[in-house]
């Protein structure tokens, strides 16, 4: 299939409106305002931002992206069904899949589903290519590994119980009104 | 003679041989009219009514494949009552068809997806649950049947019955009741496989390609079917160096759209574990070994046979598997070592009045063109004989096919008092572990070349699957040992053995590869020099 382009012509910015100028004099009081409530904010009581990682965390709004990972169901099994539309929209061709079929009603499984998460860039573009939400990007993002192979992830490893992505899951139907 | 008249098409004139479908005629002129139940080779059905036009004087739209052109037709496609037809049309397949896409087979060259996409009105305003059939039908030996996905075109239907003339599958009940299925037999024809093809929808998938890679990671090379002498033109799928599935193109000189089911699953030996590097037998049991020491020891043995006993001593047995160009520079490899016992062994099985053929190699036609055996059974008697009575003492052996031909037993006892054996073979095998130096050879799918096919039609393969680097062809092989046995340089290059022959032997007279396309082009017949046909590719 050929990767159409279509031209979009934005128009000029136009810095000489009287709106453009209340828009950065607002914009400057927004962050004037946090300039100065972090400065002084202690004075009333006010919490520092900094976390003490990582003997605390931080937890990520649910729009972050974290690593990509495969929705497990209940059953334990996965509910990736090996369509083949992650992978096609990867980019960076970081994933590669194996399908074969089972005996079960849907009829086809991914027999080897492999994430090359040197390569990933955090996209997002294959959980949003996904049409049974089976990979969505988690809040993981602590995966350094001591040696290039341990960046490559398995299904076995990749699997994430649903109930522990329901937010991101929730999420993404509030966003793409699934 | 076909009266060529001109219709017009959306402003566009169009000329078209007078009474063939309209539709037809669309298609080959490069208007895309969308369609599910007309196939060229099939008669014209008129069930999914998806190709309504609209042809001026007509009181209603007409299906454009059981029109007939006639002189003056104004037609048009994008007519807003044919947009909104085909718009109904489309709703209407889908009413009931399951949202299989992520697990379907057809997925991504679907004829359903295509035209929902492109046509359909992308939202669907039914709220009736779907109908529910029967899924992962069990109907032939490799055929698989969802009765929910079919859209009632009835090709294959056609198909079994006009072209295998067996009429396994038939359409059940009426109406909306309608359902494909098998009748009193399973569809276990030796075609059955087609019917995948054909099937516009995923209802109908073979089970070697069920489950299988996404068609859209396929890099496709068209190709000859290695399977038997009748050269079906067929493309080949690859990805990750693998072949995963062949299917026909249409030629119809040769195989219309069609290919016979041990044709299309025999791309698995390319796959399977093949031997990937030369074995030297020094001591008795074959070790592996570099390219160039193999070339070295096979040259040297060929050498010393010759020196001490004379070319005659030298037998060789062609493979029919090989290119024409191959086996070209082979026979100048024998021709410079004086080898007079020159043979090849055919492989026969089961052949049938359509497709199939009893000779299971390409391009045993091409060999006996080169001129390089002769005789009813291609000398390979004779040569037997010879090896038998001691007269031969090297043997030069391409390919596997004498196993198959005088069995496994008799190849080895052959093969065991001779001075010196070399083989190329695609596997290691253990009746060829006498050989001094076995290469590993090269499959249809890893080189160019031109196969010619049992009614002399020279036809291209190409390049399918990369050989691993560093890898030598078949043809290079026997180059590498003209050049140690000649000293001289040269590679192999199959565009210029191909010109060589072409300009030395007259019944490739003017067959340049262009010549060729894709489609092929019958041999010379130097007695008789008519006009040639040439196909031109179909749209
Ligand atoms: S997040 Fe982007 S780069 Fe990473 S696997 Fe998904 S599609 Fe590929
Ligand atoms: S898109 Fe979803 S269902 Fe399809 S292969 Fe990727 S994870 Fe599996
Ligand atoms: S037949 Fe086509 S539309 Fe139907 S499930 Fe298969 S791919 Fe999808
Ligand atoms: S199985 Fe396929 S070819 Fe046969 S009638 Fe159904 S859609 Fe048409
Ligand atoms: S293609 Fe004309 S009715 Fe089906």
């Amino acid at each position: 299939m050929a990767v159409q382009v279509k031209k979009v012509l934005r128009p000029p910015p136009q810095i000489t409106s009287w709106r453009s100028g209340l828009a950065i004099i607002a914009g400057l009081w927004v962050t004037t305002r946090h300039l100065i409530a972090n400065l002084f904010g202690f004075i009333r009581g006010r919490q520092d931002f900094t976390v003490y990682y990582p003997e605390q965390r931080f937890l990520h709004a649910p729009a972050l992206r974290g690593m990509p990972v495969l929705v497990q169901m209940e059953n334990g099994r996965e509910r990736c069904v090996a369509c083949g539309l992650c992978e096609w929209a990867c980019p960076t061709s970081c994933i590669c899949i194996f399908p074969a079929e089972t005996d079960s009603e849907v009829e086809r499984y991914p027999e080897i589903f492999d994430i090359d998460m040197t390569r990933c860039m955090f996209c997002g573009l294959c959980e949003e290519a996904c049409p049974e939400e089976a990979i969505v990007m988690s809040r993981q993002i602590e995966i350094s590994t001591y040696s290039r192979g341990g960046s490559l992830w398995h299904k076995e490893d990749l699997l994430v119980p649903e109930s522990r992505l329901r937010t991101r899951i929730d999420f993404l139907r509030s966003q793409y009104g699934r | 003679m076909e009266n060529i008249v001109q219709i017009v098409v959306d402003g566009r004139t169009i000329a078209a041989p007078e009474g063939v479908p309209l539709l037809q005629a669309m298609l080959d002129a490069g208007i895309d009219v969308p369609h599910y139940c007309y196939h060229p080779k099939l008669s014209i059905d008129g069930s999914c009514r998806l190709c309504a036009v609209k042809i001026e004087g007509m009181p209603k739209l007409q299906i454009a494949c059981n029109t007939q052109v006639r002189a003056g037709m104004l037609v048009h496609t994008d007519d807003e009552e044919a947009a909104q037809t085909r718009r109904g049309v489309l709703e209407l397949l889908l009413l009931n068809h399951p949202l299989d896409c992520p697990i379907c087979d057809k997925a991504g060259e679907c004829w359903l997806q295509n035209y929902s996409v492109r046509f359909g009105s992308r939202r669907g305003r039914s709220v009736m649950p779907r109908r529910k059939l029967g899924k992962r039908l069990d109907i032939g030996e490799r055929m698989l049947l969802d009765q929910e996905r079919c859209i009632l075109c009835r090709r294959c239907v056609r198909f079994c019955r006009e072209i295998t003339k067996t009429g396994e599958l038939l359409i059940f009940n009426r109406g909306h009741r309608s359902v494909l299925d098998i009748g009193d037999s399973r569809l276990d024809n030796p075609y059955s496989m087609c019917t995948a093809d054909i099937c516009p929808v995923g209802a109908l998938e073979t089970r070697d390609f069920h489950h299988r890679l996404r068609v859209w990671f396929f890099t496709q090379t068209a190709s000859v079917c290695p399977g038997c002498s009748n050269g079906c033109n067929i493309m080949v799928d690859e990805c990750y160096g693998q072949i995963w599935r062949l299917f026909p193109r249409r030629n119809d000189a040769v195989n219309d759209t069609w290919m016979c089911d041990s044709g299309r699953l025999g791309y698995r030996f390319v796959n399977r574990p093949r031997l990937r590097h030369p074995l030297i037998n020094e001591s008795g049991a074959p070790s592996a070994a570099t390219w160039s020491e193999a070339l070295e020891r096979a040259a040297g043995g060929l050498i010393r046979v010759r020196d001490t006993w004379g070319g005659s001593a030298i037998g060789a047995l062609i493979s029919p598997h090989l290119t024409t160009e191959e086996n070209f520079r082979f026979g100048e490899l024998l021709r410079a070592l004086g080898a007079e016992k020159l043979a090849m062994a055919v492989p026969r099985g089961a052949a049938d009045n359509f497709l199939i053929k009893a000779e299971k190699a390409a391009n045993a036609r091409g060999v006996r063109e080169l001129g390089l055996v002769s005789g009813e059974d291609d000398g390979l008697n004779s040569l037997l004989q010879s090896v038998r009575a001691g007269r031969i003492k090297a043997l030069y052996v391409c390919g596997e096919d004498l196993l198959r031909v005088i069995g496994a037993e008799q190849t080895a006892a052959l093969l065991q008092p001779l001075e010196f054996v070399a083989v190329q073979t695609l596997r290691q095998i253990p009746e060829y572990a006498r050989a001094a130096v076995a290469f590993p050879a090269t499959s249809f799918a890893e080189k160019n070349g031109v196969f010619v096919n049992h009614a002399g039609r020279a036809q291209r393969i190409a390049v399918a699957v990369d050989p691993p680097p560093g890898w030598m062809s078949d043809g290079e092989i026997f180059t590498q040992l003209l050049n140690r046995i000649e000293s001289r340089a040269e590679r192999f290059s199959p565009e210029a053995v191909w010109s060589q022959i072409a300009a030395g032997n007259p019944r490739f007279a003017g067959l340049s590869l262009d010549r060729l396309g894709t489609l092929g082009a019958p041999l010379v017949d130097p007695e008789n020099i008519g006009p040639q046909t040439v196909h031109t590719a179909p749209s």
